[in-house]
């Protein structure tokens, strides 16, 4: 067998795409929680107009991560992305409480869209880094978490600027994945 | 097939022969070819380059190159050199290259200009590195007042309501308090845009008017501070350089800096009138192909990125 041929054979198998989706409010972290997974600079983001995506290998996935912009103006694009989404990650910056009953209401939205339906959420309790960021457990009471019946569902403490948790909630995303195309 | 097969192997041996002839060139050739240039025509490089180069980036880029690459070590190091010690550092090359300065006379002004134009780049960059490192900090006054500057330079007619207002949006910041939409340009990215509104105030709200089209608009704020992203990259990467050097015969400021942020801002917005695109969700699409044109504009040893009287004598809407 040639090397071609051995190159051939590699290509033939393809990791499985997972199509996964960026949401949260405006400077929540979406942005530097990507550019975290694609293990890249993330000393100067700039706010998000319209989306960024990257793809990332990890654990025999092709993870297509679409992150769309957070600001009032846009989140009216955010259902054109929806489509044939395996996962849905909710970005929520911790420290900012005045925002909290805002970023529930938009949550909350997203999980009755019918496009959304069955699909597992992720939620990242992000910027922890910050003494002021409420607890995970706070959050996902405020949200309600508990009463979501019709999806598997995590809420993830973490870090996207020091990286702290982020694998930890990348790893229930592929968990997930795989649990659902069983 | 096999006429494919061969070009490709030709192709291969190019590349090959190319770096084989770059390396053989840098590290011999071009040493003995230079010898031989100085033997007949009495004259070193920098002489040459200083005499026969157009001033400006035709000059400057070739004589950084050649300090760059001596095998003087005095002569490597006249690129860092600090400007207190510039007379002393001209000195010291004049001697060790035995340049007489009477058979030469424009020699040493020339040559400074060059040096004061290298150095100064690499210290602006340092100057906006500093700036862009500075956060936006709301207990700071000169920060706030900034930023409350940028509102009635661009709505005079409009009063603020209270600090933390949606009205921010009407100038295409995301919430109710732009404090955090400076992230990682911090201040330089609100120096750019109050320098933009201040000192071309017509070209500013005529693209502000722009952005607040109902179909074709976009937030005017967050995309200049990716625009100051962008002036930043550049300037990081070495590609403002040919810019700087064509544009101003000595050190660059911060405001020349600016200056460029703001033929970006104007440039910017017509380019996006121009291509018309769906949405402001298509606009990194359209930032990268605006990035490309200014890359491109940056390759032209003449380039001059400028915002010229012809556009501000253009007619406001």
């Amino acid at each position: 067998m040639g090397l071609l041929s051995i190159l051939r054979k590699l290509k033939s198998t393809p990791d499985q795409e997972v199509r996964i989706l960026l949401l949260g409010l405006d400077n929540g972290g979406k942005t530097t929680l990507l550019k975290q997974l694609a293990s890249e600079d993330i000393s100067h983001i700039t706010p998000t107009q319209g989306f960024n995506i990257k793809s990332v290998q990890s654990q025999g996935f092709k993870l297509n991560v679409w992150d769309i912009g957070g600001q009032r103006k846009i989140r009216p694009y955010w259902r054109n992305y929806f489509e044939n989404t395996d996962v849905l990650i909710y970005v929520i910056d911790s420290a900012d409480r005045k925002r909290f009953e805002e970023t529930g209401q938009e949550l909350a939205e997203l999980l009755d869209e019918e496009k959304l339906s069955g699909v597992p959420v992720l939620v990242f309790a992000n910027k922890q880094d910050l003494l002021t960021a409420a607890p995970a457990s706070e959050i996902a009471e405020g949200l309600n978490l508990h009463t979501i019946r019709d999806r598997a569902w995590q809420i993830q403490s973490c870090s996207a600027l020091t990286g702290e948790g982020v694998q930890d909630g990348m790893n229930w995303v592929c968990k997930s994945v795989n649990a659902k195309k069983k | 097939m096999r006429f494919l097969k061969d070009s490709g192997s030709l192709c291969l041996l190019e590349v090959m022969f190319g770096s084989i002839w770059g390396c053989f060139y840098a590290s011999f050739l071009r040493y003995w070819l230079k010898w031989f240039i100085r033997q007949v025509t009495g004259r070193c490089e920098l002489q040459r380059i200083c005499a026969d180069c157009k001033s400006g980036a035709p000059r400057t880029t070739k004589a950084e190159y050649s300090l760059k690459n001596s095998k003087s070590s005095v002569l490597r190091a006249a690129v860092d050199v600090e400007e207190d010690h510039l007379d002393q550092c001209l000195d010291v090359i004049i001697r060790e290259k035995h340049i007489k300065s009477q058979k030469d006379p424009t020699f040493r002004s020339n040559l400074k200009v060059c040096l004061l134009q290298i150095t100064g780049y690499t210290n602006l960059f340092a100057s906006t590195e500093a700036l862009r490192k500075e956060n936006f900090d709301s207990e700071r006054d000169e920060h706030e007042e900034m930023l409350l500057k940028l509102w009635d330079l661009l709505m005079p007619d409009t009063k603020l309501e209270s600090r933390v207002t949606k009205q921010w949006g009407d100038i295409g910041f995301q919430g109710d308090d732009p404090k955090t939409d400076f992230r990682g340009m911090g201040m330089l990215g609100l120096t750019n845009l109050v320098f933009f509104s201040e000192h071309y105030t017509q070209e500013a709200r005529q693209v502000l008017s722009h952005a607040n089209h109902p179909k074709l608009g976009y937030s005017y704020a967050i995309v200049g501070i990716n625009l100051t992203e962008m002036a930043y990259s550049l300037m990081k990467g070495g590609a403002l350089k040919p810019h700087f050097y064509n544009t101003v015969s000595g050190r660059p400021q911060l405001l020349h800096f600016h200056q460029l942020y703001c033929y970006l801002a104007y440039h910017f917005d017509k380019f996006w009138v121009e291509e018309k695109p769906a949405s402001i969700m298509e606009f990194n699409h359209y930032r990268e192909k605006f990035h490309d044109k200014i890359k491109i504009q940056l390759l032209d040893p003449a380039v001059s990125l400028i915002l010229t009287e012809e556009s501000k004598k253009q007619p406001t809407k």
